[in-house]
């Protein structure tokens, strides 16, 4: 039994950075990286299924990223995932997330795990897309947004809560094996153990390069991509007002507004 | 590791383990030229300047060392104004490297926008504030001076002389206005500013009376004026009856009030007016009496946290249906010992919980709560300096978080107990260690090779500090 989950590095930013000079990305000394945050999730969702019996479940994340990565993918090694794939190559630079889905899939192929797990979106480039495009490579179903899981090992579906708009849960029996995305909240990540964090120092990071997975440099990066980054800007700052005065004066101006917008 | 004895074996670890929060912790200890080690450790990479520079722990030496350095190693053309501003946006920032900001010629061409930033800090010396006062002229800047908390009343008195108006509703509400200036700017202020005035500490006593003496005063004026204990009896005892709750609410706060007016106002139809009254330190028994039967949760909750509700009141108000007066009761440090033991069985685990919070709780009590299965009441057992030392060392194991923070916020925790914390895998549990004294010197030094890089500054800086006090003492 193998459960695989796709994991990212995303890049977080602060208040104040700078766009870089060809004006397609943010400066990189500005970017501070870590594991995605719906991923601590998905891969939680794993250990808590690998931790629920006694058969036999290996846990293995998988992540495309330079060598930076190592130290998201130690991370999850730290929570308990059992091992850990880095897929490089340094013509992969400008993919698209179907690019990636297209590697992440061709890991699957090799891995032949139950179940794919992915997080629902990225934090930093929110496309949402990467999880269910590798479920396309795959031809396998997906559900996507899952905010609850009863999965049985070696069942051939498993039933999922998916979240809709309006607090609405949608109940699905979904085969398997199948890709998911999972949603924040699902559970309640685990911090890793000093002692976890000691053992995954020593582990071994596979790192794997294209013609591994049957992959060539022209399969991937912004040539074999669908879409391309063409600028990143900070648009002109909307509408907006200041309200200053005394505080009675910013809350009787702020109540005026608010009966504007309410037509009162 | 093993243990280091003095600031240079400290300073060295710090140099060998190439880590720029374990340079910053220890840089103050360091000499000139393992200062010099040190900045080209952080500084070199402008990634980790830029870290530094933003983070809140930063050392003041280091952000001052990395203002000099980048002002050193940079003309008018290619100053790294990003480093720059986080330094200037950083609450640690000394003073020293905020003046040599404003007075740098290296970037006055981009100095219109710093000036916001040096006018707010709370560190910028009175000097310059002054300065930026008398002779900047960029308003926003000017704004962010009068909201600085830092200006004192002769930089606020220079900065509404010279520009009059566009400052004074920032000055009226400035705590360190004075009472002339406070009087200047209500001489030409509207109902507002006026209102922020006479709400404020410093208002003078010709203003309030002036007020009082005023028929007509603007309501917004007026629910200002009912909270000033200069009032005159007469007065409160007029405002008592105000149409207006808010003004009612500020007599009810009044602590010049009469008491026969504070009874009256536990009858009033407002029940933000009760629970101002139901909160005061000089509640009277006839009040209380009153307020026990209240309709409102909130005013019966205030009740029962008050010190000067008897014993007695309070046994009744422990068999109150909802469970928030019941809590508010076991939270009250006069709580009878006899009450704690019916709460501690009460069917709400939030009144539990407040049970085994509470520092009166017996010992007894608490080994009776450390049998609970809720996790606030568990949390709290975790806290209580009564609970004996095996049931901590057992809750020192949870696999609760909020459990385990108990543990280590527990005073009467011993190093033993708190031992296996220090691989708590929360890493702020284990920055909480850091600065416990149950702890000795050698377990603290095993949390300068932690993962985590909060951990290992925390770690260092404490032994740095230590070693600091130790040579001081020599």
């Amino acid at each position: 039994m193998k459960i695989l989950v796709a994991v990212k590095q995303v890049a977080a930013l602060d208040e104040d950075f700078e766009i870089r000079a060809d004006k397609k990305d943010v400066e990189e000394d500005f970017l501070l990286y870590d594991l995605n945050e719906w991923d601590d999730f998905s891969l939680e969702e794993a250990m808590k299924i690998k931790e629920s019996t006694d058969t036999e479940v290996e846990v293995v994340v998988v992540s495309v990223g330079p060598d930076r990565v190592d130290e998201s993918l130690r991370k999850c090694l730290a929570k308990g995932a059992d091992r850990a794939i880095r897929v490089w190559d340094d013509a992969i630079e400008g993919s698209d997330s179907i690019v990636i889905s297209r590697i992440l899939a061709e890991v699957a192929k090799k891995e032949m795990p139950d179940m794919v797990f992915a997080g629902v979106q990225s934090s930093d480039q929110a496309f949402s897309a990467t999880g269910i495009s590798t479920a396309a490579y795959l031809n396998w179903p997906h559900a996507a947004v899952v905010a609850d899981l009863q999965y049985k090992l070696g069942s051939s579906s498993a039933m999922i809560r998916r979240e809709l708009e309006g607090g609405m849960l949608q109940e699905v029996e979904i085969n398997c094996p199948a890709v998911l995305t999972i949603q924040l909240g699902i559970n309640k990540p685990r911090y890793a153990s000093l002692r976890g964090i000691k053992q995954a120092a020593a582990k071994p990071i596979e790192e794997v390069a294209l013609s591994d997975i049957g992959l060539s440099a022209a399969d991937v990066g912004a040539g074999s991509s669908m879409s391309r980054v063409r600028r990143m800007y900070i648009p002109a700052k909307g509408r907006a007002q200041m309200i200053e005065g005394t505080i009675a004066e910013q809350a009787t101006k702020l109540i005026q507004i608010i009966n504007e917008f309410k037509g009162a | 590791m093993k243990m280091l004895k003095s600031k240079a074996d400290l300073v060295s670890k710090a140099i060998k383990k190439a880590d720029i929060y374990c340079a910053a912790a220890v840089y103050e200890i360091a000499n000139t030229n393992e200062r010099n080690d040190l900045e080209c450790l952080m500084f070199s990479k402008r990634r980790d300047a830029l870290s530094l520079a933003r983070w809140e722990h930063t050392p003041a030496s280091v952000l001052q060392a990395l203002s000099e350095n980048v002002l050193r190693n940079s003309d008018i053309a290619n100053v790294d104004s990003a480093i720059l501003t986080r330094i200037e946006k950083n609450p640690n920032t000394p003073s020293l490297a905020l003046s040599q900001h404003y007075k740098s010629e290296k970037y006055k061409k981009q100095k219109l926008s710093f000036i916001a930033l040096v006018a707010e800090h709370q560190n910028t010396p009175l000097q310059i504030l002054e300065s930026i006062a008398r002779f900047e002229n960029d308003i926003e800047g000017l704004k962010s001076l009068s909201r600085n908390i830092s200006a004192n009343a002769s930089v606020l008195t220079i900065l509404v002389s010279r520009i009059p108006n566009i400052f004074d509703k920032n000055v009226a509400a400035h705590p360190s206005a004075s009472a002339n200036l406070l009087e200047l700017i209500y001489a030409r202020g509207n109902a507002y500013t006026r209102a922020a005035i006479i709400g404020h500490k410093n208002c003078p006593l010709c203003l309030v009376e002036s007020a009082e003496q005023n028929g007509d005063l603007p309501l917004l004026m007026l629910r200002q004026l009912a909270k000033d204990e200069r009032l005159s009896k007469n007065t409160l005892i007029k405002l008592s009856s105000n149409i207006d709750s808010v003004v009612r609410y500020g007599i009810a706060c009044n602590l010049a009030t009469p008491k026969a007016v504070l009874s009256s106002l536990s009858h009033d139809s407002s029940a933000a007016v009760r629970r101002a009254i139901a909160s005061r330190f000089d509640l009277t028994i006839t009040s209380i009496i009153v307020l026990m039967k209240d309709k409102d949760v909130w005013v019966r909750q205030w009740l029962a946290r008050n010190l000067r509700v008897p014993k007695k009141l309070l046994e009744q108000l422990a068999q109150d249906k909802h469970a928030d007066v019941r809590r508010a009761v076991a939270r009250n440090p006069r709580c009878p010992i006899v009450v704690l033991d019916l709460l501690a069985q009460d069917e709400s685990a939030w009144v539990r919980s407040a049970v085994a919070y509470q520092k009166k709780t017996p010992r007894r009590l608490m080994q009776l709560l450390a049998g609970d299965t809720n996790i606030d009441v568990l949390s709290g057992v975790a806290n209580n300096h009564h609970t004996p030392q095996k049931i901590l060392q057992k809750l020192a194991l949870s696999a609760e978080e909020d459990i385990r923070r108990g543990v280590i916020i527990n005073l009467n925790a011993t190093r033993k107990t708190m031992l296996p914390l220090l691989e708590d895998s929360y890493y702020l549990h284990r920055l909480m260690l850091i600065k416990k004294p149950q702890l000795n010197q050698k377990d603290i030094w095993r949390l300068c090779d932690d993962p985590d890089f909060q951990v290992r500054f925390m770690a260092f800086r404490h032994i740095a500090h230590k070693l600091l006090v130790n040579s001081a003492q020599e």
